[in-house]
């Protein structure tokens, strides 16, 4: 993938870069693949879209992250976001390292990702309006859309390796008592928080972030007194909840039980009484659109 | 804006104001503070009189906290039993003032259904640092509160003067509170790697390559020695333990992609082994690199022997049943007995440095090398040595039967792509396996 007038340094880190891609495995969307390659084509490329197309795509963020994250860069202030991963690495780095996937094809073709995809971007979006409107305190929109795209990261992986794991998650979906952790655990050695969390990790993100990906499905995770569990990772998973509630509530995404069993001890974490969920959801389509 | 219940400022409110006062502070100079409160067991309370019960003594506190502060601050109600004063012109000092007055205010009985309940409140204080966003000082100021409810409520706590815990909560020496926040940025920003040092047999084909793990904050090096210690502490080794097994399977996945046959062996710490989340992480990380199980080994470290619960037994079992391998390490020292090694169903057994470093003019350790030896071989097991510095020490371990040998002797830890060069330096492409 090195041209002619690359320097060696960038692409190294376009190396790295498509690297951090496969080793996810986790194929990026190809709908998002092909508008960023557009526009990046253009002489005057718009910087505001292609930064909302990295945020929207769980794979690529993950990788932009992760190697701006990285010692290679020994950034002082860390990298949350596809967005702000962007401005340290570059347009002509992603975009190249993002043709080299497309050019070699790097990815097998994993069916029916079509649903993960666009519920991970539109919880991101919403996560990110509503910490914009919940205003708590340490809880920033950039953080919100962040833990958005990834909390169910560790889903695609499964499906990848278990054939059974869509039907899994079918169950986990329907059950009233037990955690969707639990349902996953009886069926499989493991389950997606826990994928979610290391690969999390690996790729550098901030421990409250980790954290909230390990325990979104745990109800002791939103109990206040619960010190293991630092107050920002909390408010995390309850907004992204929130999030999904709404969206589920209005598009009919998918139908879970998550917040039947979250969602009052959310509200409580988001300090957010019966008066002000409804006020949220009046406000709820104009909130959607914005995304 | 409004609280219905209270007609105070409601959240949004309080957090639309506290920029205001921040704002004017730093244009005038003069100090601000944000005062936290919270009713001690409300909940009880609600439980107690029902909601309409605690409404009502919720708007009781409301009137009383009016009558004797209105005008002198800012306050409103942050939702259920929580309300902040927000306060211009004010140092510690008087902040300490006022959320004393606060609490006697608070304090006085309060009839409900011809009950007299005495409530008592939490109170946390944050002043304005220099610079610092409004956010920021109302977390300190809420961070301070939760400190009052930890000593039981009934308390006023200044942000500074909590006990200085950890992220994790854990209270650590000043030292040590540095080393950890380097953890952290070290967790964060790409600070940790791991180096690998090869394991030999005597025919000089590589056993495995043990994970070891290097950290840096801020371009810093920070010694195992140092940060370990700070990691077990704070419960922080789990995620570095996490961290290594995905980083070490990653790896191991890399070298059998390369065509090596190499078994990478990666640390496993007592904290990490008594969590029932450890068969998923192990799982997580198996799948997340898609490498080979029987690529991996588990290094237990012999503190592990201090309780080998119920929980470790099924770990260990199902780390087993995932096709890994299990090695002891450190043995022979420490909490480690022999009665142990009938519990733990490991394929490897490790001699702690010591019984080496003294080889071969200390004959008695020597005896006791060639009976752990004797006895691994007896149970199945290979038997490495580590920490092999001499060629005198290789002759006598050699001579005492062990199986494999470890140490700056043969080769130092060394980063990814200088160990893979290593290998195929010495033709260890595609052997085995």
């Amino acid at each position: 993938m090195q041209q002619a007038n690359e320097c060696p340094q960038e692409a190294d880190v376009e190396r790295r870069m498509e690297q951090s891609i496969l080793d996810l495995g986790i194929p990026p969307c190809p709908t998002i693949l092909t508008r960023f390659m557009s526009e990046i084509s253009k002489d005057e490329p718009n910087y505001r879209l292609l930064e909302t197309l990295i945020g929207s795509d769980v794979s690529i963020s993950a990788g932009l992250i992760k190697t701006a994250n990285s010692s290679y860069f020994g950034l002082h202030k860390h990298v949350r976001s596809g967005a702000m991963a962007l401005i340290v690495l570059g347009l002509r780095t992603t975009s190249q390292a993002i043709a080299g996937l497309i050019l070699r094809n790097a990815f097998p073709h994993v069916q029916n990702l079509e649903r993960f995809w666009d519920s991970s971007t539109r919880i991101s979006h919403l996560s990110g309006r509503l910490a914009q409107r919940l205003q708590l305190p340490g809880l920033t929109a950039e953080d919100a859309c962040t833990y958005g795209l990834f909390s169910n990261c560790g889903i695609p992986v499964l499906l990848g390796r278990f054939p059974n794991y869509r039907a899994t998650l079918e169950k986990a979906n329907r059950e009233a008592n037990a955690s969707f952790t639990q349902i996953e655990d009886l069926e499989i050695p493991t389950n997606h928080a826990m994928v979610g969390c290391l690969l999390a990790q690996n790729w550098w993100l901030p421990e409250e972030i980790c954290l909230a990906i390990r325990n979104h499905h745990e109800i002791q995770a939103l109990d206040v007194n619960q010190p293991s569990i630092p107050p920002l990772s909390r408010r995390l998973i309850a907004t992204a909840q929130l999030a999904e509630h709404l969206l589920h509530k209005h598009l009919g995404l998918s139908q879970s039980l998550e917040w039947d069993k979250l969602g009052e001890a959310c509200l409580k974490v988001l300090k957010l009484t019966q008066e002000g969920l409804e006020a949220i959801y009046q406000d709820a389509e104009s909130l959607m659109n914005e995304t | 804006m409004i609280d219905p219940l209270t007609g105070l400022l409601d959240r949004f409110g309080c957090l639309q104001t506290a920029k205001q006062l921040v704002f004017d502070s730093q244009q005038s100079g003069l100090p601000c503070a944000v005062i936290w409160i919270d009713i001690d067991r409300f909940k009880q309370l609600n439980a107690s009189f029902g909601h309409l019960g605690g409404d009502k003594i919720i708007i009781s506190l409301t009137q009383r906290l009016r009558q004797r502060f209105e005008n002198r601050a800012e306050f409103s109600r942050m939702g259920g039993d929580e309300f902040v004063f927000l306060v211009t012109d004010c140092a510690q000092p008087k902040a300490l003032a006022l959320a004393t007055e606060i609490t006697q205010t608070i304090e006085a009985p309060i009839t409900i259904d011809k009950i007299s309940l005495r409530p008592t409140a939490s109170i946390g204080i944050a002043v304005l640092d220099p610079g610092e966003e409004s956010l920021s000082l109302l977390e300190r100021a809420d961070r301070a509160m939760y400190a009052a409810k930890k000593k039981g409520g009934a308390h006023i706590v200044c942000s500074g003067e909590e006990p200085v815990p950890g992220r994790l909560g854990v209270v650590l020496a000043r030292e040590e509170l540095e080393i950890e926040s380097k953890l952290h940025v070290a967790l964060e920003s790409g600070g940790l790697c791991l180096h690998y040092q090869p394991i030999l047999r005597p025919d000089g084909t590589v056993e495995a390559v043990e994970a070891l793990m290097r950290c840096s904050a801020n371009g810093e090096n920070i010694p195992p020695g140092q940060f370990i210690p700070v990691a077990e502490k704070t419960g922080i080794v789990i995620r570095l333990g996490e961290w290594c097994l995905l980083q070490g399977a990653m790896f191991a996945r890399h070298l059998q992609l390369s065509g090596f046959s190499t078994k990478v062996a990666i640390n496993v710490s007592r904290a990490q082994l008594i969590s029932k989340k450890f068969t998923q992480a192990l799982h997580a990380a198996l799948i997340c690199s898609n490498v080979r199980p029987d690529c991996i080994e588990l290094e237990l470290t012999e503190s592990l022997f201090m309780d080998i619960s119920e929980t470790v037994q099924n770990n260990l079992k199902n780390a087993i049943a995932a096709g890994v391998g299990l090695a002891i390490d450190d043995f022979g020292t420490g909490y480690s007995c022999l009665a142990n090694l009938k519990d733990i169903p490991a394929q490897k057994l490790k001699l702690d440095r010591a019984f080496v470093s003294v080889l071969p003019e200390d004959r008695r350790a020597l005896a006791v090398v060639r009976a752990m030896t004797q006895l691994g071989h007896e149970l199945g097991m290979t038997v490495v040595a580590e920490g092999c510095e001499r060629p005198e020490e290789i002759d006598a371990l050699l001579g005492a039967g062990v199986d494999a040998i470890q140490g700056f002797y043969y080769a130092k830890p060394m980063p990814e792509e200088a160990l893979c060069s290593w290998l195929q330096n010495r033709g260890d492409h595609a052997t085995g396996q």
